[in-house]
């Protein structure tokens, strides 16, 4: 079934594009000479040879500071998606297979999660660590504040799993809930799951660039969206330094539109209907 | 009444989803008190700090005591005077009975005075910041979801070469992050063509007031805010509505209508029904989430909503502030979540169906 | 369906077409030709205009000195460095008293005269109660006296008697300059009305007809803006500006977020007047806005952002760690990265070493005694002559460094409020420095909330602050003050107001008494001559021993404008009032200067 989703056009295409990010990132730093520390120029220096994107307002070099933030960004974003997914998957297959009691049960602490500020969550944990909000914690933040979308969804697909004959079997066979899970449900939902995972993936990218634009970003690393961040505190587009905030912005936008595609295609793959 | 609810099982079914709310919403209460309370940093050191370095350390002491007093953070006894340890400093209330304080207080409609903008009391700052927060939100969302649905839509009915072009479109426009959008809004028609102004809710020459002046003010500062929540919508809402529409559109009902002979239009409009169900739960959640929503917007235009006061009470700890201000994003998404529970209950035959076929 | 779409673009033509007119607000309930906005004080919603309030907003901001409503007896001059006439018409030091004469013409807008009794009253009720501002400075007053209380048609003449044992003059002269006069006559029913209790005065928001002397009164106040209007009654007028009343009609306030959106606001000519901080403001010169000077340092530069030592956490207490700190550092990429260039080089000492403090400033001492200078041959030197020995890795990137007995240091901390740009990149530069020539530090960022609560507590191990910022008469004794002071000494955990690095405790071996006595000497000495030499042995002492690192030199206030729909701000070409945002300071004087251009008349 997966090997099909290579004959999608689109599947190849946005999975391309994210293999060339994350190869750009994983790459680049034996590549290219990365220093995020040295001053090598004025503030707001425009695009020149030695300096593919300029300086930011710091007189750092942009290109740098892109390479490192690019890696930072992608890290928070598949940290949070394995996290989010996790969470999500076993509360809504639990949730959706059981029904019931359990279900409402963990239906209101899905709805929990919805109104608990994760802002609050963030600044609460943020302060109580020595190094303050690193990446890792962003990471595990914002895993463990997004999984409620994951958790309906999968929720919907495991209740409607429940139906199926070979489940009933199982039932009838003897086998405890976990092992039903685990040998009768999961399997079936591997491929929703990996959607449900891209999609985590690029909330998590999205979600951590706007933490930072709050000012909530973090601590012991650069990241694209600190780095739109600091572009927009220190009024770059106004002088017209367009290349201290469009990068990053492309950057972002080009790694969750391609993990958007992926998502599209494979979603065109597994659910036959939509294949046209 | 045993019986009553057993032959009405919608009913039942209503009754047990709205206990489950009941009770969450008592649950989120209590996190949304406590939570900010954890932390080990008190709002009354950040009032302490504001006065300055004029104060020496025995007045600094004084002016604290005083703040936790009022704030019903220390013990005091009959007299009004802080009952104080062994040690000489105040007893410190315990959460519980501050929590026990705040119920009170709360079912009383009083939430509270807010510790950062003492002396203003936090239903006063809500209700001044909340018209705010959604002005900007409702009319965009609203208008994001009705056209990004018919586009959504439309692409999904005539795919070809519209659908090609417009689908990866509103993939990339829900891609880019939202205050790019904004920020970007504002650097091309504000910064540079000068169409639009870059900040505030209207001009700071006029006064709020129905007149055209104000009205005509208002909306035009409104333009390059409601775009970018407005673009953002549209995309998500077009994505989601053509596959809905591409899946009803596969489903054998549609394909014996068409064999049926019905009209064309006919069909569109079983199509879109059905396809609406779950774009309209997604409006009533999105309505739901106004309230905590669009903050980053309202930073980049400095809109005095909500969002912006809630960043504020949060980064400086400000208890009764962030604990009113959850309670009111707590009860507008919960509310919206049951509503769009006990619709898709109503309306969704195939969930009632399984409903009754539970038992 | 066609009457939605049409409903749709009818809006949308609205929208767009409404503010075509616009351009810089015309027409509206306020005329740009009778209307001055100015920005940089407020950020948030106002939540009172109460002057006994402990932080109330513009237009009542006694910490900025904003005197549209409320004014004190004083006004300090920051070019020539005298203390001018406001309510008050003169003052005199004495032996342990200060004289001071209020205006014969000053009246309340109510009316009634500005008395010897009102100024007496404003003071005394810190005397009297203590959780108001003015309340701290009864540590150095004894009593306030009216001479001559039957004085016709009123008393004008009081005598501030000065502590005996806390002699000091010039804290007093900070706040005859601070300290907004309150009219007697309604304070005093304020309180009467509520118990006497200061607490519950100080929570009226006071916003309804205010009896005030100031040349502007509150007419409203939203989220969005504050607005002002110019009492046409003013006193001031036949005082101090022959009859003439200020320029605008109205001073408005804007409120925005953030200093980028007051930035916006100015190029766009929005705002006048600007104190908001504007990066590479060169670049904006295009657009029309102005500082103070044509070219560097455009501002000028008034406070000296510093870097406290918690010398209780060793290894910070071994000065030779700390002056190997001082000479590590990049001043220079400091001052043209981190404040944009709007400095000057930075010299070692606590005395600024231009404007009036710059009389006390000896550039021959800095030079033998300052570390405050980028040397890293020095620098190494210092840590060497401590015993430390760090170590680097192939790419020249510290690794670690262990003291004179092998053991390894800790990683030290500098910390700053996140959010604040420029002092984060002055941060991440002081660590790059250090850590280039072997000092392990790092940066640590923390809420700006918690950023003064953690430096009373002295929780730190290196901490951002900029001590005692405004300029006052008691520069730069204050200044020495705030960072050597052992009064009111403190442990680690409890709150100590000066001093948060704990340096000089009297109950530790190694305490040098000089310290004090210097400070304790120097606000009693009157001859000019007495107090140069007392300054310089203060200034030789902090560089010795260096308990904290100076970093650069910032404007006390940013004052920056555009003539786009006013003209007649003072600049350095034209320096008849000091650079100051109309509002506040003598920058008010400015209002009765400024005149509307062609341009915005025409709206």
């Amino acid at each position: 079934m997966f090997a099909s989703l290579f004959k999608s056009a689109s599947f190849v295409t946005g999975l391309v594009l994210f293999g060339l990010t994350v190869l750009t990132a994983v790459v680049a730093p034996w590549v290219l000479h990365v220093d995020v520390g040295q001053r090598v120029g004025l503030a707001y220096m425009p695009p020149s040879a030695e300096h593919w994107l300029g300086t930011d307002h710091l007189g750092l070099d942009l290109v740098s500071l892109h390479i490192v933030g690019l890696r930072a960004s992608l890290y928070v974003g598949l940290v949070s998606g394995v996290v989010a997914t996790l969470v999500g998957t076993l509360i809504g297959v639990y949730s959706g297979y059981k029904g019931g009691f359990i279900d409402d049960l963990l239906n209101s602490l899905t709805n929990l999660f919805l109104v608990i500020p994760s802002l609050v969550v963030l600044i609460l944990l943020s302060s109580s660590f020595e190094q303050g909000r690193s990446l890792t914690l962003i990471a595990l933040i914002i895993g463990g504040t997004t999984w409620t979308w994951t958790a309906r969804a999968v929720r919907a697909q495991a209740s409607s799993l429940r139906g199926r004959d070979h489940v009933a079997l199982a039932r009838i066979n003897g086998y405890g809930t976990f092992g039903i899970l685990a040998l009768h449900i999961l399997p079936y939902l591997l491929s929703y799951l990996f959607m449900v995972f891209v999609l985590q993936t690029a909330t998590g990218i999205l979600t951590e660039a706007s933490l930072s634009m709050l000012g909530l970003g973090p601590h012991d690393s650069v990241s694209l969206g600190r780095i739109l961040d600091e572009a927009v505190k220190n009024e770059a587009l106004v002088d017209g330094a367009w290349w201290a905030f469009l990068p990053a912005t492309v950057l972002i936008t080009v790694i969750a539109f391609s993990l958007y595609v992926i998502n599209t295609a494979m979603e065109g793959v597994f659910n036959p209907r939509l294949r046209r | 009444m045993q019986s009553f609810l057993e032959n009405h099982p919608r009913l039942r079914h209503s009754l047990g989803r709205a206990l489950w709310y009941l009770l969450t919403f008592v649950v989120a209460v209590a996190v949304n008190f406590f939570l900010p309370r954890l932390g080990d940093h008190s709002p009354v050191d950040t009032l302490i700090a504001r006065a300055g370095e004029s104060l020496d350390t025995r007045t600094a002491r004084e002016q604290e005591e005083a703040y936790l007093k009022e704030f019903g953070l220390v013990e005091v006894d009959r007299a009004g005077k802080l009952v104080r340890a062994a040690d000489g400093k105040p007893v410190e209330t315990s959460l519980a009975s501050q929590f026990a304080r705040y119920l009170s207080l709360s079912l009383r409609g009083d939430l509270g005075t807010s510790i950062l903008q003492y002396p203003k009391s936090v239903n006063e700052i809500i209700r001044a910041a909340l018209p705010w927060t959604i002005a900007l939100q409702l009319p965009a969302i609203v208008l994001g979801w009705l056209c990004g649905n018919l586009l959504g839509a439309l692409a999904a009915y005539r795919r070809g070469f519209f659908d090609k072009g417009l689908y990866p479109l509103a993939l990339l426009l829900s891609a880019i992050p939202a205050f790019c959008v904004g920020i970007l809004l504002v650097f091309v028609f504000s910064i540079e063509l000068e169409w639009f102004p870059a900040v505030g809710g209207y001009d700071d020459s006029r006064i709020v007031e129905f007149s055209w002046d104000f009205v005509s003010s208002a909306a035009h500062y409104y333009v390059l805010p409601f775009l970018s929540i407005f673009g953002i919508t549209l995309g998500h809402q077009a994505i989601g509505m053509r596959s809905m529409c591409i899946y009803e559109l596969g489903t054998d009902y549609i394909k014996y209508s068409k064999l049926l002979g019905i009209q064309e239009s006919k069909i569109l409009l079983y199509m879109f029904r059905n396809a609406m169900l779950p774009q309209l739960t997604g409006l009533a959640l999105a309505l739901g989430a106004m309230v905590g929503g669009a903050l980053i917007t309202e930073m980049i235009f400095s809109y005095p909503g909500l969002g912006m006061t809630i960043l504020t009470a949060i980064q400086g700890n400000d208890y009764p502030l962030i604990t009113g201000a959850t309670l009111l994003i707590t009860v507008t998404v919960l509310f919206a979540n049951f509503t769009v529970d006990l619709l898709i209950g109503f309306l969704d035959p195939r969930v009632a169906h399984a409903e009754r076929t539970k038992r | 369906m066609k009457r939605v779409w049409l409903g749709v673009c009818m809006t949308a033509a609205v929208a767009v077409l409404g503010g075509c007119r616009d351009e810089s607000h015309s027409g509206g309930a306020f005329p740009r030709n009778q209307t001055l906005y100015v920005g940089g004080y407020q950020f948030h919603e106002p939540v009172t205009f109460n002057p006994l309030a402990s932080a109330p907003d513009w237009p009542v901001q006694p910490h900025n000195s904003v005197n549209l409503m409320y004014e004190p007896l004083f006004v300090f001059n920051t070019l020539t460095g005298k203390m001018e006439p406001q309510l008050g018409k003169s003052f005199e030091v004495g032996d342990g008293f200060i004289d001071v004469t209020v205006q014969a013409r000053a009246r309340f807008s109510d009316g009634e005269p500005v008395t010897a009794l009102d100024v007496k009253y404003t003071f005394d009720l810190g005397n009297e109660h203590k959780s108001l501002p003015v309340a701290t400075l009864w540590r150095f007053l004894e009593s306030i006296e009216i001479i001559d209380p039957k004085a016709s048609p009123f008393p004008r003449q009081l005598r501030f008697h000065l502590k005996s044992e806390r002699k000091n003059p010039l804290i007093v002269l900070d706040y005859l300059q601070e300290i907004p006069i309150v009219p007697e006559h309604v304070f005093a029913q304020l309180f009467a009305e509520r118990g006497n209790d200061a607490v519950k005065v100080q929570k009226l928001m006071l916003d309804r007809n205010p009896v005030s002397t100031g040349p502007y009164g509150l007419v409203s106040f939203s989220a969005e803006k504050v607005v002002t209007e110019r009492r046409d009654d003013y006193w001031g007028n036949q005082v101090f500006f022959g009859s003439k009343r200020a320029g605008p009609r109205y001073v408005i306030h804007p409120i925005y977020k953030s200093n980028d959106h007051y930035s916006v606001a100015l190029q766009q000519g929005r705002l006048d007047a600007s104190a908001a901080f504007v990066p590479r403001i060169w670049l904006k010169r295009r657009k029309g806005v102005r500082a103070w000077y044509e070219d560097v340092p455009f501002f000028p530069p008034g406070a000296m952002p510093l870097l406290f030592i918690n010398v209780k956490r060793s290894p910070l207490d071994d000065v030779h760690l700390r002056r190997a700190m001082a000479f590590s550092i990049r001043y220079d990429d400091i001052r043209e990265l981190a404040v944009s260039g709007y400095s000057r080089p930075l010299e070692s000492g606590l005395i600024l070493p231009f404007g009036f403090e710059g009389k006390y400033f000896s550039l021959a001492d800095a030079k033998q005694y300052g570390a405050s200078r980028f040397d890293p041959a020095r620098a190494r030197a210092e840590l060497e002559a401590g015993g430390y020995q760090p170590s680097f890795d192939s790419e020249g990137e510290l690794i670690e460094t262990r003291d004179r007995s092998g053991r390894r240091l800790p990683t030290l901390s500098i910390s700053s409020p996140a959010g604040w740009t420029d002092w984060e990149s002055i941060v991440r530069i002081a660590v790059r420095s250090m850590r280039s020539v072997g000092i392990d530090v790092r940066e640590r960022f923390i809420e700006s909330s918690q950023h003064r609560p953690a430096a009373y507590a002295g929780d730190f191990d290196l901490i951002m602050f900029t001590p005692s910022p405004p300029p006052t008469p008691s520069k730069p004794w204050s200044r020495f003050d705030t960072v050597l002071s052992t009064l009111d000494f403190r442990a680690l955990g409890e709150k100590m107001f000066k001093n948060m690095g704990r340096f000089n405790d009297p109950t530790a071996p190694g305490y040098v008494r000089r310290f004090d006595e210097l400070l304790a000497l120097i606000p009693t000495l009157d001859s000019e001559a007495e107090r140069v030499r007392a300054y310089r042995e203060l200034n030789v002492l902090f560089m010795k021993y260096q308990p904290a690192l100076p970093v650069v030199y910032r404007p006390d206030q940013f004052y920056e404008f555009t003539e786009k729909a006013w003209t007649g701000f003072p600049t350095s070409e034209r320096p008849f009032l000091p650079p100051q945002v109309p509002g506040a300071r003598m920058g008010t004087r400015s209002l009765w200067q400024l005149s509307p251009t062609p341009a915005a008349q025409a709206d």
